[in-house]
């Protein structure tokens, strides 16, 4: 028997995690109250420091961080509570997104003692924006072959080379960054670190990247002989790769791989009145059908995370089935809008719509490309 | 391994293959009669799972014998075993049973009724009440795979007051299960296969078109599995569940089937190689009971009246029981 088949147990939410639901329902319901639909459907990619904070304020930021570092103390289940009801709702959450996602974890299992007691409180008060600097103008998919490069320098480090698609970097106080510190790309896996750069630092620009739809989500980040202290290595010299690796389990397992669309899919839904054409109503019948099958199976990974393992095969086959049902939903929708040209359409759900017609092919690309993910698949079934 | 893997669905698996090998479903296919492994079956006390323990069963619950009914879609079993053991227990919460020796499908309207070529008797709906009916001629099954329908006359042998039992459910639930079973099966022929057969000097594993294409299959294979996992969640079939399960089991296997045959290539058809006794069955299943657009209309038209603000609320509410039992069990467990 294959081993993927099997690696989705039936897992089910604690019932202390489920407690959480009710009081981040009624907050949301009343701080997002008159927010347009177009905007909910921004989700994590919705930039906003001051709900950030409010929510650090209630003891939402970090929650699966340790109550010394200013933390919830809670496990994994807690958090897919909180970020399935925040991504359900269209929160605006990227302000602390990858500094609870990926930064904080990632610094409480490699970070010094000292780099834990600076940024994983500032972490949880919402104080500092994280974002991770992984693409390279040459190297996107290829990520073992970046560039840039750090070089030891008396105590600390000099840096050199350039970061792109980069979140946020305009944003953010910081970035973690996976760079060269020996080797060549020729040597791939292997020479790789990662670091922790305060983007206040000379040398550093940062440029946005703006999109046709006139956003601008990403940015451009140069680093021109940037001098970093000894403190700004992230756990072992060398040991990036597998950092790196041990972070994308987190990254791509997540609600947020296929709740992207489903302010849409709901605000759709709320049209459909009792004369609604069956089409429709079969068309909202197997998006609903796809969605309860993911959201068992990234509960069921994230059963996985709380027990400290890190199911990356896993990982990348939920991502892929995930984003594909997040294109689906708003591929699906106009077409059954725009198959009655005699209809007028609400126009908080064209926009909503519009919006995320333009921005979902982007759903398969970030976090790892589809065919890189189906790479990872056919090496977890044994094909190579 | 948990415990019910231990107990149950290991023995299960293991006689399955000694009783049900691919001679054995080839032996049945085109034949009107019980095969001769319903014995093994009967013996083996398996068909009384479900049915309570004041009343002589084992008293489990649904989502217990899920992985029973994959096993028997995963080998093409060619009697209707899980459609028996469902029938046994709905006829015994109220107060009935069936005659010792039928062998029973589950016969909702349906544009065939799978392995009715095997049984001798079907429970249809009448009225108000499920009667159980004794089979004469099935008629042919186009697939050839033992399916057939029952006559509008066959006689009736008793009846029980239906109350909200929709049989579409229980047949749909069960299929989906069958289904996830017999992907999950040619997913690892397929897995096998393009490691084995070398062309251009490589095995086929090695082509990355091959590669992605059986990681598609995978991910489907993978998504129907959890899918007829939860058509059979909680203890009792529920509408909403098997609507989830039937929709997405049938949307897989056209992907899964295509691909399982792509990799094989022409092999994959001749009647000496068993990937067509799973494909034809998929196929057969995949038009019992409902497909995915009538169960996608039943789940759709169910969402929309509902009364929750998110379709994350709809999943979770609906998915209450399962996650209640598996929590209950996970407690006692710990």
């Amino acid at each position: 028997m294959l081993a993927l088949i099997d690696a989705f147990p039936e897992t089910a939410l604690p019932p202390e995690a489920e407690a959480l639901r009710g009081e981040i329902k009624a907050f949301l319901a009343e701080r997002l109250a008159g927010m347009s639909g177009r905007d909910r459907a921004r989700t994590w990619t919705g930039f906003d420091r001051a709900f950030s904070r409010d929510l650090a304020e209630r003891g939402w930021l970090g929650l699966t961080l340790p109550k010394e570092y200013g933390g919830g103390g809670r496990d994994a289940f807690a958090r897919f509570v909180l970020v399935e009801e925040l991504l359900a709702a269209g929160a605006p959450i990227a302000a602390h997104w990858i500094g609870d996602r990926q930064s904080g974890p990632l610094l409480l299992h490699y970070g010094t003692e000292a780099q834990r007691r600076k940024y994983l409180p500032a972490i949880c008060r919402g104080e500092i924006v994280f974002c991770i600097g992984m693409s390279e103008p040459n190297a996107g998919s290829d990520l073992a072959s970046v560039r840039t490069r750090a070089v030891r320098d008396g105590d600390g480090w000099r840096l050199n080379g350039s970061k792109i698609w980069t979140t946020y970097a305009h944003q953010s106080d910081a970035m973690i960054a996976l760079v060269r510190t020996a080797g060549t790309p020729e040597d791939r896996h292997n020479g790789l670190s990662q670091f922790l750069i305060d983007l206040a630092l000379p040398g550093i620009t940062v440029r946005p990247i703006r999109l046709g739809t006139g956003e601008s989500d990403f940015s451009e980040v140069h680093f021109d002989n940037v001098a970093l202290p000894a403190d700004a290595l992230v756990g072992v010299e060398g040991n990036g790769w597998a950092q790196v690796n041990a972070e994308l389990a987190f990254e791509r397992s997540g609600p947020e791989r296929m709740y992207s669309s489903l302010v849409l899919l709901d605000l759709w839904a709320s049209t459909l009145d009792e004369n609604a054409d069956a089409a429709d109503i079969e068309l909202l019948g197997r998006l609903v059908a796809r969605l309860g099958s993911l959201r068992a199976m990234s509960i069921a990974i994230t059963g996985k995370l709380a027990a400290g393992e890190s199911p990356l095969t896993e990982a990348a086959l939920i991502k892929d089935l995930g984003t594909e049902l997040e294109q689906a939903i708003p591929v699906g929708i106009v077409d059954a809008i725009g198959k009655r040209p005699d209809l007028a359409c609400n126009a908080n759900l064209m926009s909503t719509l519009a919006f995320l017609l333009q921005l979902n092919h982007v759903f398969s690309l970030r976090g790892g490309t589809r065919e890189i993910l189906r790479g990872m698949i056919a090496r977890g079934l044994g094909l190579r | 391994m948990s415990d019910m893997d231990a107990m149950l669905t290991v023995p299960f698996r293991r006689l399955l293959a000694d009783i049900a090998p691919p001679a054995a479903v080839r032996a049945a296919e085109g034949c009107r009669g019980v095969p001769p492994m319903w014995r093994d079956l009967v013996a083996s006390g398996f068909l009384d799972a479900l049915v309570p323990e004041d009343k002589g069963g084992a008293g489990l619950a649904l989502h217990d014998v899920f992985a029973l009914v994959a096993a028997t879609g995963a080998v093409c079993l060619p009697v209707p075993f899980a459609e028996t053991m469902t029938a046994r227990a709905l006829l015994a919460a109220r107060g009935a049973a069936l005659p010792e020796d039928a062998v029973v499908v589950l016969a909702p309207p349906s544009a065939i009724i799978p392995l009715a070529a095997a049984a001798t008797h079907a429970l249809v709906p009448k009225d108000d009440r499920i009667a159980l009916v004794a089979l004469g001629d099935v008629g042919p099954d186009p697939f050839g795979a033992g399916g057939g329908s029952v006559a509008a006359d066959a006689p009736e042998v008793l009846a029980v007051p239906a109350g909200s039992i929709d049989l579409a459910v229980f047949a749909a639930g069960l299929t989906a299960a069958k289904m996830a079973g017999a992907m999950a099966r040619l997913l690892e022929m397929s897995v096998r296969y393009a490691n084995e057969r070398v062309q251009f000097g490589r095995p086929l594993g090695k082509f990355q078109a091959i590669q992605q294409q059986l990681a598609v299959m995978a991910e489907q294979v993978v998504s129907a599995q959890v899918a007829a996992r939860i058509g059979m969640a909680g203890a009792h079939f529920d509408p909403v569940r098997v609507a989830m399960a039937k929709t997405r089991t049938g949307e897989a296997a056209h992907q899964v089937v295509a691909i399982a045959h792509a990799v094989h290539g022409a092999i994959g058809v001749t009647e000496e190689y068993d990937l067509q006794l799973l494909t034809r069955r998929l196929k057969q299943w995949q038009l019992a009971f409902g497909s995915e657009s009538y169960w996608a209309g039943r789940l759709g038209a169910v969402r929309r009246c509902a009364p929750v603000d998110t379709t994350a609320d709809f999943i979770r509410l609906h998915l209450a029981e399962m996650v209640g039992a598996a929590s209950g069990e996970a407690h006692a467990r710990a």
